[in-house]
């Protein structure tokens, strides 16, 4: 069993219109290239097993902490803590909702934040993906379930 | 009144207490602790009036920090904010005595809807 498209969407377009303001929304985007600045990842472990990644380009993660620190982008800088802090709750809030969408019982972990793409385990599949536009910019927000051949 | 914060993200400590603040709640010493541990020993050095806790945390989760304080006899007024609000959670929160599970992400009027029974009395 996997989250469908359209349950993911609902949960990020959520997360970023509660944290990150309405006034940019979310845009459907076609899969593209995306310069990977920075990355996170949970993974759901239990009656549904899982994983819930975000990949981001540098200049939207560091806007995205400013804006969840309630910073002003023209005086303040962010520091690269925040930006891990910032991008790891981010998908925090994704993992968790989707867990709360699969059949559980079951344990979401903390998150895994990366400078750069976060590895994968090699027995996992995408099962979801969806691409995504926020102030110009590509995201992308996937996730992987173990592969059915490999158990 | 003052209120504990606790949670492993900076960031969304800040949320929090920015979201306070927003549901009219500006105004209440607030103490930050960033994990269960140190919320445990803040809620005896500060004796706060309420508990806003994150669940998945290092060193000690918001469920364990719930159990131990109300194994210690604490009664301290004590509520989740996570990222899981499944029904399965919501009971789990309730039967360790939680007085309410708010889901990340959330508004200033899911914060107010709570928090008016135990700030407002």
């Amino acid at each position: 069993m996997e989250p469908s498209l359209t349950d993911v969407r609902m949960v990020v377009e959520e997360v970023w219109t509660s944290f990150l303001g309405a006034e940019d929304p979310l845009l459907p985007m076609a899969p593209g290239t995306l310069d990977v600045g920075w990355s996170a990842a949970v993974t759901v472990s239990g009656e549904w097993q899982g994983a819930v990644s975000v990949e981001l380009p540098r200049s939207m993660a560091e806007e995205i902490a400013r804006r969840m620190l309630g910073l002003d982008d023209e005086v303040d800088s962010v520091g690269d803590d925040d930006v891990a802090d910032a991008v790891g709750e981010l998908v925090n809030m994704i993992g968790g909702n989707v867990k709360s969408l699969m059949p559980g019982p079951s344990a979401l972990s903390l998150p895994v934040v990366a400078a750069g793409r976060v590895a994968r385990a090699s027995d996992v599949i995408e099962a979801c993906r969806l691409d995504a536009s926020w102030a110009g910019a590509p995201l992308l927000v996937s996730v992987h379930v173990r592969h059915p051949e490999k158990g | 009144m003052k209120i504990l914060v606790a949670d492993d993200s900076r960031v969304m400590r800040q949320i929090v207490i920015r979201t306070l603040r927003q549901a009219g709640y500006a105004g209440h010493d607030i103490v930050e602790a960033e994990n269960g541990r140190d919320a445990l020993d803040k809620v005896r050095s500060e004796s706060p009036d309420l508990v806003l806790s994150d669940w998945n945390m290092p060193e000690m989760s918001g469920i364990d920090l719930l159990a131990t304080l109300r194994q210690s006899g604490s009664t301290v007024p004590f509520g989740f904010v996570t990222s899981e609000g499944s029904p399965d959670m919501r009971a789990r929160a309730s039967a360790g005595g939680a007085l309410f599970l708010i889901a990340k992400p959330f508004t200033p009027e899911a914060f107010d809807e709570v928090l008016a029974p135990v700030l407002k009395g």
